[in-house]
């Protein structure tokens, strides 16, 4: 305007800013279709990878429910325990990564790559257990560290809580990690790596309800792997409480009675009437809280190389010959077939001679009756019965009374019980029976071989008037916190079908052995009415000179089943002592339990210790340094706690 | 000085309101990025911006109502201090994330380098604004080309190469609508292409190189480099459509975007409010660019425009680079979005300069 050419100029600027304008718009409108592509078409991908950049799922361990014993005092519980888990996915560099982790909880690094290798196949982000309760300076050392430790975190968990050392060991059981011959199991419905699980015992035969359900924790982490923002949580829930058959005070009462008589072996109190176990013990025992505590590998080595295998729960894995107690069986046999009356009588020179062979009688004991032949355990007198009796017939009424297979208690691993048959004969060895057998199996020798759990089903029949009942270890289960649902007791399996007369006359005889000229003389109370039978088994019927060689335990073992009182039974059991010679040794550990049994019954005061367990009923376990025990019958050949693969540590 | 009032019924409100809605929605992203869940509060970061927002329009108003010719008269004085200031900064100035520009007055601590472009802009339009031949020589394009080239050099050796960059198109914006003949212009492109070799070579540093390589191919080194751009690509597409919403974004809240309140304030922004916040803002960008070249082409004098046309290139340039960056389209460089990005120096920078473009419009009719 102030000079030529103004306009001209004017219209090549507004030209030019026009240009300028175009070449934004179509800038702005490329950006706009980038964002287009990334936000629009491409979300879904992006959003995956968002959500795995920051999302995490934390699991939360259940608590296993809580174990109570009868009257409602509890047993095993869970404490709060430290897990550091690591999930690959954090590390950039995972050798650098091992380094530092081992380094900082104070670990050779093999030790943390070890697990880490085995969960090689797993999805990076899922995070490995490397060390399961960890010592609070590891878990202090890893918190200060954490952001030198992307990946690492540190996860509370509960863990099972045991009572005083081993009590009840063989009871409960014990928890442990997950095998991964397991994980596919039937029995391990949906579990992956690193659950804890019961691996035998109550904590294994009730697994699944006591495990309760995991929850999970939705949170938000940043890109080191810190835990900035939760999300949401699915609280885990807390397995189903199980209401135990077991009365605390007898079980104590049993453990103490058996450690002060220092006897290996097993036992277990019953309501003859229900099957109800009230205390039973498995020796040596182990304690369980050391498996809760992450096992120590020396620790297990020492206790699946033990020669008297302590993981072994001798009351349904063992089997022996019951000696005498066997008599019982014989005798309900022959009154049962009406072949004999009560009142049938034997004159026992001090043995016989049956089928052109010669059995020995522990002493000549003159003329006796059942009741007699009872009480002083005449072999003469039972080895005649068994001449009248065929084999199948007493493996009949052993099967009524529970020695013939399982008796279904409801712990994992039980061992059948056998008494022989023509029919096994054929099978087993392609031979006849020979009556002899019988002979000897009429006093519980020879073919016949039971656990200690089935000679407690045996006589708690006899007390109960013949219901076969099944042992079992629960009463009630608390599934949702709203109160006891009794757990519906098993189907008794047999009936044995006894006139009361006969069924007496045994039971006069088994008390006369306990108030009488018996062997069970040490298991008397005082207005109890205690009935019982001692019996013997021998350990080798090698020559000694050959045990002697292989330095072997050859003492015999001892046992004694009993009830009380004896007309109207409300306990029953077994003592079962290894090596205790004879056993009437085992009798006062009875009395002591059923003293117990029958002052809380009567709201009486605990029964005080008796003199003989006084001085030694703080002692710990004894060590008899006995050899592998070798009773002559079958050892449970593949004893039912299986060793885990992967023992840690 | 003071603005008169007739002055104030030509101010481009719906300019200003853009430009302070868009420092708006920046501290709101600020606000939302920075969070700190340990205390359950915003970061130091949010409040230092809050405290710059009025401080920048209060300079903005100071720009505005001082006449810009007045300013363009004297832009040589500005232009010396400018350099004066690069120079005091490169001897004596604040070091931080290995970079060397800032200097301290008083308690606040600036960057000089963030008025370059206003300054450049400044002394360009008074250079070509005079007489009417503008520039369409060869010794026009030289003599704004030293101008450009001393403070250019300073800033890339703090090192800044992000801001020194952003100078270029604020010479290129003038020199283009000063009349720059096609054909030079397509040379002096030309030449900026050929020459960026040389500058691998000779002027970018090891980490500069690295950023450019991994570009190229993100996944060579996705923990590295690559890494922040692979984020940011995430960040945004994880929005989608309608963004996850305020307050809500994973990625920049828990540190899977790095310096996500600076340089990726806006992937932020994309995650937040989805592509349809990216519209939104992408049109109040577009329309403060529109309203802007108004103000230039409704200039009472061509030094106004080249003022307004040098002020909105630079600006222009990093806007449309940090969203594009912010993308994962670019290689990432420590180049902020005006306006929306943390930053006092630069936020107070670029309100200044919509004052001067404010200040254009505004005169139009004034003498």
């Amino acid at each position: 305007m102030l000079f030529p050419g103004a306009a001209e100029d004017r219209r090549d600027l507004r030209t030019r800013i026009g240009a300028l304008r175009v070449m934004a718009v179509v800038c702005f409108g490329v950006l706009a279709v980038a964002f287009w592509i990334l936000q629009v078409i491409q979300h879904a991908k992006y959003e995956s990878w968002a959500d795995r950049n920051a999302l995490r799922t934390i699991s939360l361990r259940a608590p296993r429910g809580v174990l109570f014993d009868r009257h409602g005092r509890v047993l095993v519980d869970n404490r709060d325990s430290f897990t550091i888990v690591f999930s690959r996915e954090g590390a950039a560099d995972l050798d650098d990564a091992i380094r530092r982790l081992a380094e900082a909880i104070g670990w050779p690094e093999a030790r943390v790559r070890e697990p880490i290798q085995r969960a090689k196949g797993a999805p990076a982000f899922r995070p490995i257990t490397i060390v399961e309760h960890a010592t609070l300076q590891q878990v202090v050392a890893v918190k200060a560290r954490q952001l030198e430790l992307p990946g690492v975190e540190v996860l509370q968990v509960p863990a099972r809580t045991y009572p005083e050392a081993g009590l009840a060991a063989h009871v409960f059981g014990y928890v442990g990690e997950i095998r991964e011959d397991q994980i596919r199991r039937a029995e391990f419905p949906a579990l992956e790596a690193g659950a804890m699980v019961g691996q035998t015992g109550v904590e294994r035969a009730y697994n699944e309800a006591l495990m309760g359900e995991d929850g999970r924790r939705y949170v938000v982490v940043n890109s080191v792997g810190r835990e900035i923002e939760k999300l949401s949580q699915d609280d885990p829930i807390e397995g189903q409480r199980l209401q135990l058959t077991i009365d605390y005070d007898m079980q104590k009462a049993l453990e103490d009675g058996f450690r002060a008589a220092g006897f290996n072996g097993a036992a277990a109190f019953l309501d003859p009437n229900t099957g109800e176990i009230l205390a039973m013990t498995s020796l040596p025992a182990y304690d369980p809280n050391v498996f809760s505590g992450g096992i120590d590998r020396t620790v297990w080595a020492s206790l699946t190389t033990d020669s008297l295998n302590p993981l072994t729960n001798r009351l349904v894995q063992g089997r022996y010959a019951p000696g005498s107690t066997f008599k019982i069986v014989t005798a309900i046999a022959a009154l049962g077939e009406g072949l004999v009356t009560p009142d049938f009588k034997v004159n026992c020179t001090g043995g016989g001679t049956f089928y052109g062979r010669f059995f020995q009688c522990n002493r000549s004991h003159g003329v006796v009756d059942l009741r007699h032949a009872i009480e002083v355990s005449c072999n003469t007198f039972f080895y005649t019965l068994g001449e009248k009796l065929k084999i199948d017939t007493i493996h009949e009424y052993a099967k009524k009374l529970g020695l013939v297979g399982k008796t279904g208690i409801d712990l994992p691993g039980e061992q059948d019980s056998f008494v022989g048959s023509t029919a096994w004969k054929l099978r087993e060895h392609k031979e006849q029976w020979y009556p002899g057998e019988t002979i000897s199996v009429s006093i519980g020798q020879g073919a016949v071989s039971v656990t200690p759990i089935a000679l407690a089903t045996m006589i708690s029949t006899v007390a109960n008037g013949g219901t076969l009942v099944t042992p079992h270890l629960v009463r009630a289960i608390d599934a949702d916190g709203q109160g006891w649902k009794p757990v519906a007791r098993p189907a008794p399996r047999a009936k044995v079908s006894l006139s009361l007369p006969d069924l007496q006359a045994v039971r006069d005889g088994l008390w006369m052995v306990v108030n009488g000229a018996g062997t069970g003389g040490k298991a008397r109370i005082e207005g109890r009415d205690v009935a019982g039978k001692t019996g013997t088994a021998q350990v080798v019927s090698l020559t000694g000179a050959r045990a002697a060689a292989a330095k072997m335990d050859v003492r015999h073992h001892g046992f004694f089943v009993f009830f009380a009182p004896r007309d109207n039974p409300r306990i029953a059991g077994i003592v079962f002592a290894e090596h205790a010679e004879h056993g009437s040794s085992a009798a006062p550990i009875a009395k002591y339990v059923m003293e117990t049994f029958f002052a809380k019954q009567d709201g009486q005061p605990l029964p005080p210790l008796p003199p003989w367990m006084k001085a030694v009923v703080t002692s710990p376990v004894p060590a008899p340094g006995t050899p592998n025990p070798e009773p002559r019958t079958r050892e449970p050949r593949n004893p039912a706690t299986p060793e885990p693969r992967n023992p840690r540590r | 000085m003071i603005v008169e009032r007739r002055l104030s019924a030509h101010l481009d409100w719906p300019l200003l309101a853009a430009v302070v809605a868009l420092a708006l929605i920046g501290l709101a992203t600020i606000y939302s990025v920075t969070w700190n869940f340990r205390l359950d509060q915003p970061g130091q970061q949010f409040w230092t911006q809050l405290y710059a927002l009025p401080i920048g329009l209060a300079a903005l108003v100071v720009a505005l109502a001082i006449d810009y010719r007045t300013l363009a008269q004297r832009s040589l004085i500005f232009y010396a201090l400018l350099v004066a200031g690069l120079i005091y900064v490169a001897v004596n100035g604040d070091t931080r994330m290995g970079a060397q520009r800032w200097m301290t007055i008083w308690k606040f601590s600036f960057q000089p380098s963030e008025f370059g472009r206003i300054v450049i802009a400044l002394v360009l339009a008074m250079t070509y604004g005079e007489g009417r031949r503008g520039a369409r020589t060869l010794g026009d394009l030289a003599i704004g080309g030293v101008l450009l080239g001393v403070p250019l050099l300073l800033i890339q050796q703090q090192p800044d190469l992000g801001t020194a960059v952003t100078l270029i198109p604020v010479y290129l914006g003038v020199v283009f609508v000063a009349g720059i003949r096609l054909k030079w212009l397509v040379i002096v492109s030309l030449a900026a292409v050929l020459l960026s070799p040389l500058a691998w070579f000779f002027v970018m540093e090891d980490y500069q190189k690295e950023r450019v390589s991994s570009f190229l191919d993100p996944s060579k080194d996705p923990r590295g480099a690559g890494h922040q751009q692979i984020q940011a690509k995430v960040t945004v597409g994880s929005g989608g459509f309608l963004g996850k919403g305020f307050q809500n974004s994973s990625q920049g809240r828990y540190g899977f975007l790095p310096v996500a309140h600076n340089d990726f304030v806006y992937s932020v922004l994309a995650e937040e409010h989805g592509f349809i916040g990216v519209l939104v803002t992408l049109g109040l960008y577009l329309f403060v660019l529109w309203r802007s070249l108004d103000a230039a082409r409704l200039s009472n004098d061509r030094a106004g425009t080249f003022l307004v046309v040098g002020i909105i290139s630079g600006f222009t340039f990093q806007v449309l680079y940090n969203i594009t960056m912010s993308a994962g389209f670019a290689p990432v460089k420590g180049l902020t979005l005006p306006l929306m990005s943390y930053g006092g120096s630069s936020l107070v920078s670029t309100l200044a300069g919509f004052g001067l473009i404010l200040g254009v419009r505004m005169r139009r009719f004034t003498n």
